[in-house]
Parts: C-alpha cells; sequence; structure tokens
C-alpha cells in the first residue's frame, strides 16, 4: 500500500495540485470536477508582477480576465486634477477585468500591483475553447458572469432610484 | 501612478520580428534539426497535456512517454524486420531497373506515336522529343529527389533527442516569454500566440492525420494488387503527403512504375494510379471536412505561391513549412488589424436589445 502511494506522490505534480486546489477553493469555479479543473490550470497563464507595477491602464483593450493568486491589486481611476482615485483593493481569490470575456472594449480603470503579485490570466480565446471543448467549464464561468452583471445592474439600478428619491 | 495610455509598438515589433527572420534565415541549415524537433514535439504534445491535465507530473509523462514509444518501435521493428530488410533488398536490385524499363518503353511509344501522328516527319519527332524528353528527365531526377530527402534521415534520432527537451519545457517556454514581455503588452502577447498556437497547432496535426491515413489505406491497396515494395510506396507517398499533391504525385509514379515493370502490362500501372486517386477521393471527401474547421483557410493560389516561394528559399524543409509559416503571418496581419481597430476605435461593441430597460 505504501508504494503505491509513493508511486502516485512520484507521479503527482504537487504544483499542478496546488493550482487546482487554488482554482477550487473560487466561488466562480467551486462547481468544476477535477478534471475540468485540470483542463482550467492548462488554459491559464501564469505571471508576476513587482511591486508597483501597472497591469493595465485605463483605455487599454481588454482582452482577458485575471485571477490574483498572491499579493494586492489597486484598481484606480484618474480623479479631480488628475489624481489618481483608488476604487477597490483586491485580495488574494479576487478577479477582475472580466468584461475583457465577453467584448474587447477598452478597460475602465488602472490596475496596479502594490506588493509582489501573482496573477492567473484566462484568454478570451482560451476561453472559447473551454466552451467548445469541455462546455461545462465555459458555461460554469458565462453563468457566473450573468450573474455578476445583473448584480450589478441591479446595484446601479437601486443606486439611481435612491438618488432620484432624494433629489425628489 | 497612473501611466499614460501608450499604443502597442507596431513598428518595433516588426522591425525586430523582420530581423529575426532575416538572421534565421541566414543559419537555417543549422537550425534545421531544432525547427524539425521543435515541430515533433509540438504535435506531440496535445499528448502530454491530456495525461498532464489529470495532474500527472510533465516529466514522468515524457520519459514514460519515451520509454513505451521504444518498446514498440522495437516490438514492430521485430514484427516486420523481414518485410522491411525484404522490401530493402529487392528495391535496391531492381530500382535502376525499373527507370531503365520505363525509360525503354516511353521512348518505344514515342517511336510508334511518331509514325502515327498526321505531320512531318521531323516536326512530330521533335515535339515528342521535347515532351517526352521533358518528363523522361523529370522522372529520371525522381530518385534523386527520394535520395535527396535522406539527409533528413539523418537528423531521425536527433529529432526525437531534442524533441524530448522541448516536450520537457512544454509550456514553460511561453511562460517564460510572457514572463519576460513588459506588463502592459501581456494580453497582446497572449492574443499572438493563441491565434499563433490556432492556426499552426490544428495544421500540423491535420497533416500528420492524412498522412497516416494514406500510409494505411496504401499500404493495403497495394497488397491487396501484389504490387512488390507496398510499404515503401505507401511511406514515399505518406511523408510526401506533407507537401500538398506531392503524395499523390509520388504514390502513382512511384506506384505505377513499380506495377508496371512487376506485371510488364499498363493496366497494373493504371490501377495503381486509380488507387492513389481513390485514397485522394477518399481524403478530399471524408478526411479534409473533419480537419477542415482547424485548417488555415487560404486560397489555393496562395497556397501554391507560398509553396514555390518556400521550396525557391529554403527547398524540402521550406515545401513542408511554407504553408504553417504563411499560416503563422497571416495570424500576424489578423492580429495586428485587430488590435490597429480596437486601438483606434473603429469596432461598435453594441448587442441586439441593448436599449431595452432593465427588469
Amino acid at each position: 500500500m505504501s508504494a503505491l502511494k509513493t508511486l502516485k506522490r512520484w507521479f503527482i505534480d504537487p504544483q499542478f495540485a496546488r493550482k487546482k486546489q487554488f482554482l477550487r477553493s473560487l466561488d466562480i469555479f467551486k462547481d468544476l470536477r477535477d478534471r475540468e479543473l485540470g483542463h482550467l490550470v492548462q488554459a491559464l497563464h501564469s505571471r508576476s508582477y513587482r511591486e508597483g507595477e501597472v497591469i493595465f491602464v485605463e483605455g487599454d483593450i481588454g482582452r482577458a480576465l485575471f485571477i490574483l493568486e498572491a499579493g494586492e491589486v489597486e484598481l484606480t481611476r484618474p480623479g479631480a486634477g488628475g489624481k489618481p482615485v483608488v476604487l477597490y483593493h483586491l485580495k488574494p481569490g479576487d478577479f477582475f477585468g472580466e468584461m475583457a470575456l465577453l467584448e474587447s472594449l477598452p478597460r475602465t480603470a488602472t490596475a496596479t500591483a502594490t506588493e509582489k503579485t501573482h496573477l492567473h490570466l484566462l484568454y478570451k480565446s482560451k476561453l472559447d475553447s473551454l466552451l467548445n471543448g469541455e462546455p461545462r467549464i465555459g458555461v460554469n464561468i458565462m453563468s457566473h458572469l450573468a450573474r455578476l452583471l445583473s448584480a450589478r445592474l441591479r446595484r446601479l439600478s437601486s443606486d439611481s432610484k435612491l438618488a432620484s428619491s432624494k433629489n425628489d | 501612478m497612473t501611466e499614460d495610455r501608450r499604443e502597442f509598438p507596431f513598428l518595433p515589433v516588426f522591425l525586430v520580428g523582420g530581423v529575426a527572420l532575416f538572421a534565421f534565415y541566414q543559419v537555417r541549415a543549422a537550425l534545421t534539426p531544432f525547427l524539425l524537433a521543435a515541430a515533433f514535439a509540438y504535435v506531440l504534445n496535445p499528448i502530454v497535456t491530456y495525461f498532464e491535465a489529470r495532474g500527472l507530473r510533465r516529466f514522468h509523462l515524457v520519459l514514460c512517454g519515451y520509454l513505451g514509444a521504444l518498446i514498440l518501435a522495437v516490438v514492430a521493428y521485430a514484427g516486420l524486420k523481414t518485410v522491411i530488410l525484404e522490401e530493402t533488398e529487392t528495391l535496391q536490385v531492381r530500382a535502376p531497373a525499373y527507370f531503365q524499363q520505363l525509360q525503354k518503353t516511353a521512348y518505344a511509344q514515342k517511336v510508334l506515336l511518331t509514325e502515327k501522328l498526321p505531320l512531318p516527319a521531323k516536326i512530330s519527332e521533335h515535339a515528342l522529343e521535347s515532351a517526352l524528353g521533358g518528363a523522361l528527365h523529370t522522372l529520371q531526377e525522381l530518385p534523386a529527389h527520394v535520395l535527396a530527402l535522406l539527409p533528413l534521415l539523418a537528423h531521425a534520432l536527433l529529432i526525437p533527442f531534442i524533441g524530448f527537451f522541448f516536450l520537457l519545457d512544454g509550456p514553460g517556454g511561453v511562460g517564460g516569454l510572457i514572463q519576460a514581455c513588459p506588463s502592459r503588452l501581456v494580453e497582446q502577447a497572449i492574443h499572438l500566440l493563441s491565434e499563433i498556437d490556432t492556426a499552426l497547432g490544428n495544421y500540423l496535426r491535420g497533416l500528420i492525420i492524412v498522412a497516416t491515413v494514406i500510409f494505411i489505406i496504401s499500404f493495403l491497396g497495394l497488397l491487396a494488387l501484389g504490387v512488390d515494395n507496398a510499404l515503401i510506396i505507401a511511406a514515399v507517398s505518406a511523408v510526401s503527403s506533407v507537401v500538398p499533391y506531392f503524395g499523390l504525385v509520388m504514390g502513382i509514379v512511384v506506384g505505377g512504375a513499380m506495377a508496371f515493370y512487376q506485371f510488364g502490362a499498363p493496366m497494373a500501372a493504371v490501377k495503381v494510379a486509380v488507387l492513389f486517386l481513390a485514397i485522394r477521393g477518399l481524403e478530399e471527401t471524408l478526411i479534409q471536412p473533419i480537419i477542415a474547421r482547424h485548417s488555415l483557410h487560404m486560397h489555393a493560389m496562395t497556397n501554391l505561391l507560398v509553396l514555390i516561394l518556400g521550396g525557391e528559399m529554403f527547398g524540402f524543409l521550406g515545401l513542408v513549412f511554407a504553408v504553417p509559416a504563411a499560416g503563422i503571418l497571416k495570424a500576424l496581419v489578423s492580429v495586428t488589424w485587430s488590435w490597429y481597430t480596437s486601438e483606434r476605435g473603429l469596432i461598435s461593441a453594441t448587442a441586439e436589445g441593448a436599449g431595452v430597460p432593465y427588469t
């Protein structure tokens, strides 16, 4: 039995298992099966960023979804006088730039690594391949994006209602 | 912290690309085994990634795959040893006679036609001399063309050896490129790599499928027709099929010549020609539709032009890699255009029904 365990340990890639474990911990991928998570790990590109390194700038054409594995990312937008206003601080497990998976349009904020950061990128054409080859993965991501969009629209709608009632 | 928005540096990228291509052209001979090994690893990579997706270590997978392939090759050689040795010996003995016989028959036909044509003797003789002479010259040069492929066989051991390291590295090389790329250009770099991967991968895998199918069917067909050296003819036709239309021509010419010599009747050569034409038909109707959705979608004339250019510049390797190289160029142009239009805001992204209020 221990020989079998040793053999398994010899064959199993610990890095790959760690990445799968990380993806499984995310809400967006939690319903995926082990084999599907394996395909997803292969579809992702990884990159490390130094502290202060700009990931993308507002106005850049977005082409990928970013998943933050380690470090911290700050989303900013220029405020009055051109000084950047911090919109959000992203922590490990968060993802951003997801609308690029739906359409290649200019980014609406600037993303900067505020410390040494490790990100996974899911490129749009990889998602398209997953939608064709592994539909369950693609559908899972798309349905999560749809829910996210709907939630944001509802919030926007209720915010504007609140604003108009205050004005009245 | 916010940077000014910068456009993608199209010009420097194209300049660097051009210089890299020129340098590659200068040292092309030394790079041949590396290029072939990269193609070899690239074609085999999906098998490794299939098992890798199950969480297995790449190193162990590649090692086990190589050991398995070695055992399979030894077993296959042990099983086919007699056939391979017999065919090689027969070919060695008969090859010069095949072409001599063919030459004699062609000249006999020439004399016959000269007598029958309703033209002055000198004119018809001259016309036939130039037509048949050209064809015969090509036929006589065919063995030389086949022999020209032999230096590639010298790489037969080197290619899997270098390919082993390419396979071990796998996507690590791409990861290194992405890490080295300026952070602002990472998305564009992935876009380009993804387009090239789609175009190149499907084309090369399609070639392997077609070559394998041609080898199996032509081998069985030639065996059924009782033609000697079936294995060698099938192998020559399959290997030549990596150059569009060349596999069909080689199959008909080499197979037809051998059948004609063996049976001494033109009908035998016609049967071989029909067999290879049927294989081509089968490939067109059954195999191509399956792999066409992944093909490079290039016009036939463009294919022909890049084949001529590739052959002229790089010889046989140019013929093999001309079409995929054109595919890469096409991907590069398409990606550049896509970046240009999106940077300039030429693409409007409105969805139908966007005007309906949210409910």
